[in-house]
């Protein structure tokens, strides 16, 4: 049984981390932290972290292989897609041009990582500045502002950017409480049909009582944020923008064929070429893949924030590097799991969050952040280490 | 004809490196190659060779790179503003203390780079992000506009000025008498080492390519004496350029310590298993990259007699651009201090030139991008090209 407990702590050591910085931040910041308007900031503020991580979660599983350009990538499709709304043009069109824009960055880098084997730090070292460069050239490096009230409504900015109550609750967003409490009902029947089917196939399975106690921790969870956000003024369109991508990566990286030979190739790139897969293409996915979800992460950045500035998206490749990390993605390729990117994207996003209403300047942010993601990256080796 | 076509083949860059300098000449009708111009081709560039210096240690010993130069030039420039400016303590003292700060910030680098396998890239991304922040914080924290200034005279005229200065457009002796020297120095060395390998019995060049080779860098180095001369004079820079440069090059081509950083790239677990402490040579080349990183650091400030924020901004991608534009590989095991010097110049030519031309500083980063991928596809495609033969 004691042998038991410290396999879960092993297990969930960043679950209990972000406890841990959140009680701190929670007393730190007198309890704002956990205002209801801070949980709906918190998420609508870090949607990119989230969707960033997970493109970046793919490259990092090939082999730990990076993306330092997606800032300057955000910065590059944010301005373009600005520029182009601020022609009057459908807003639809204009997302297209930014979504399509980014995944032919991700077609260019991609092709040099992958076909001509380039090493991936340098290849997208060099994105970094020249589609930082272009990001001020397209935006003539001035700040464009984005009126359009669709826009800004479906991706997250202005005020209106909730799912409306369609039952007008007093106080208490009812449409918002009753997804809550959808979720929590889908993800008890997911269990459960999983643990039947693992026993029809006569799989080893879990006790019972841990998944009773999964069900019984993540249904707390999701029902308190979703109390939290119904509190104040419902589910924001972020939410719903992250809960797509992760519930399509988390389907990605663990049902499908592709997202099997992800982790194969980051496991052992020859053995996995040897068995008949083209890992070239693996790469090539995974790099389109990232600037795909650069292309989205520009989308919400510059709804968020009502604009696009050159210098959008600095240091946002080290939120997702180090939301991946500190998820338990490892640094030599091969391991990770969309669980973990959101147990590390939102303990990014907390350390944003609290440090912001703490009032520490941005400079000493870059210094936290710097030092979180070294932290997260010497746990991971040692642990492998040790492991071995 | 055949020697001749592997001649060009071996100085592409050296070549390539003329074409851009010619074709920044004409476009900037001449301006490009006016004394003032030589003067600050050297003083605007001296970090990029010092870096670059350090990036090719580091890159030797497998294409590890280090990302938070840039941003560590930053750091130091605050302390350093902060001891000599703020708290007033003279400059040896200032000087010393942030060599110091330096040497730590190495070592921990290198500790874990070396000994705990943190991978280079994340390690120096940290500190890349970490000490932009802090430096700056430190500058605003210690002055209203951000910016420290003025440094001491005994500093500023250590690490930038010129050496023995006389007006604009009156012939430097000492400068031209340099170059002299110099020239006859290169000339001995190439004889020398020819004279040498022959009486070992080893392949030697022929004599013509040793007497052409030694006119044209007796060529260069006059040009480059007369220009100085006329622009005043040596600048104190250079002479920290070719002391390192010089050091770098004898420590990579002369000693075993050199030789074991090919080795390291070229076969890490072969050359761990021939007992060669190879965890040692991976920290060295990243304590050694700090130490560098200071004396850029002691440069830069002095060339802008004031510690700012964006000091080093980029500074990391010229230096990597060099190396990688010099033939160093991205893979480590190959490279040399010659190659990183030619590729320097081309980085320093090109930042320059396009200085020159107005070129806005974002078109910069794009050029600068492009070039730094297009180098490393060259030498990729190339080391195929080798591996089919």
């Amino acid at each position: 049984m004691s042998l038991n407990i410290r396999d879960i702590l092993k297990k969930y050591t960043m679950v209990f981390a972000l406890i841990a910085v959140i009680i701190f931040f929670w007393v730190s910041t007198d309890g704002k932290i956990l205002f209801p308007q801070n949980i709906n900031n918190l998420i609508s503020q870090n949607a990119y972290v989230f969707v960033l991580a997970a493109g970046m979660l793919l490259c990092i599983l090939t082999g730990g292989n990076i993306d330092l350009a997606v800032g300057s990538v955000v910065c590059f499709v944010g301005g373009i897609g600005a520029v182009v709304m601020d022609k009057h043009i459908n807003v639809w069109v204009a997302v297209a041009i930014m979504l399509i824009g980014g995944a032919l960055v991700g077609v260019w880098q991609g092709f040099w990582i992958s076909y001509v084997k380039v090493p991936p730090f340098i290849a997208t070292l060099s994105g970094m500045y020249a589609f930082r460069g272009m990001a001020n050239v397209v935006m003539q490096g001035m700040t464009i502002g984005i009126s359009d009230e669709t826009f800004l409504n479906v991706f997250g900015g202005g005020a209106d950017c909730y799912v409306p109550d369609f039952f007008h609750g007093e106080g208490l967003n009812i449409t918002c409480m009753t997804t809550g409490i959808m979720v929590v009902l889908i993800y008890a029947v997911l269990v459960i049909k999983n643990r039947m089917d693992a026993q029809e196939k006569g799989f080893e399975m879990a006790p019972f009582y841990s998944d009773v106690a999964k069900i019984a921790a993540v249904g707390a969870s999701v029902l308190w944020i979703f109390y939290k956000l119904a509190k104040y003024k419902g589910i924001p369109a972020g939410l719903i923008w992250i809960a797509v991508v992760l519930i399509a990566y988390g389907y990605i990286t663990t049902k499908t064929t592709i997202g099997r030979y992800l982790y194969a190739v980051g496991g052992n790139e020859k053995a996995t070429r040897l068995s008949g897969i083209d890992s070239r293409k693996v790469y090539f996915f995974a790099y389109i893949n990232m600037g795909l979800m650069a292309g989205l992460g520009g989308i919400l950045t510059i709804a968020r924030a009502s604009g696009a500035q050159p210098t959008f998206g600095q240091g946002y490749e080290m939120d997702a590097i180090a939301a991946c990390f500190i998820g338990g993605a490892s640094a030599s390729g091969g391991e990770g799991g969309i669980f973990g990117v959101i147990i590390g994207a939102v303990l990014m996003g907390v350390i944003n969050q609290g440090m912001s209403i703490m009032g520490i300047s941005p400079n000493y942010q870059k210094v936290v952040k710097g030092i979180v993601v070294l932290v997260a990256i010497i746990f991971d080796v040692l642990s492998n280490k040790k492991k071995k | 004809m055949a020697k001749f076509l592997e001649n060009i083949k071996k100085n592409a860059m050296l070549i390539v490196l003329v074409l851009v300098y010619v074709f920044f000449v004409v476009m900037t009708e001449g301006k490009m190659f006016s004394p003032l111009n030589f003067n600050a081709l050297i003083t605007q560039n001296a970090y990029v060779f010092i870096l670059a210096t350090g990036m090719l240690m580091c890159m030797l010993t497998g294409g590890n790179i280090d990302l938070s130069c840039g941003s560590f030039v930053c750091f130091i420039g605050a302390i350093g503003g902060i001891l000599m400016v703020v708290k007033e303590l003279p400059a040896g003292v200032s000087i010393f203390v942030m060599l110091l700060v330096g040497v730590v910030y190495g070592c921990i680098l290198g500790f874990l780079v070396a000994y705990v396998d943190i991978p280079p890239w994340i390690a120096t991304l940290a500190g890349y992000l970490a000490f932009r922040g802090w430096g700056t914080a430190l500058l605003s924290e210690n002055s209203s506009t951000g910016s420290i200034a003025p440094f001491p005279q005994t500093f500023l005229s250590i690490f930038s000025g010129k050496i023995f200065e006389t007006p604009i457009n009156e012939l430097n002796i000492v400068c031209v008498a340099v170059g002299v020297i110099a020239s006859v120095i290169v000339v001995a060395v190439n004889f020398l080492t020819r004279a040498n390998r022959l009486k070992k019995g080893y392949e030697a060049d022929s004599l013509v390519s040793v007497i052409v080779k030694s006119t044209l860098s007796v060529a260069v180095i006059m040009l480059f004496a007369y220009k100085l001369a006329l622009a005043g004079g040596i600048p104190t820079v250079l002479i920290w350029v070719v002391a390192i440069v010089l050091i770098y090059s004898f420590i990579t081509s002369k000693t075993t310590l050199g030789r074991y950083f090919y080795t390291i790239g070229g076969n890490k677990e072969a050359t761990r298993l021939s007992g060669v402490d190879t965890k040692k040579i991976m920290f060295f080349a990243y304590l050694n990259m700090a130490v560098l990183t200071v004396i850029t650091s002691y440069i830069v400030i002095a060339r802008f007699q004031a510690a700012n924020s964006t000091a080093g901004t980029n500074y990391e991608m010229d230096a990597i651009a060099a190396c990688v534009v010099g033939g160093v590989s991205a893979y480590g095991g190959s490279g040399s201090v010659f190659g990183m010097v030619v590729g320097a110049t081309l980085i320093g030519v090109i930042n320059l030139g396009m200085q020159l031309l107005n070129v806005d500083a974002d078109k910069q980063k794009i050029v600068k991008g492009i070039v730094l991928l297009g180098a490393v596809v060259f030498d990729i495609l190339a080391a195929r090209k080798n591996a089919n033969k």
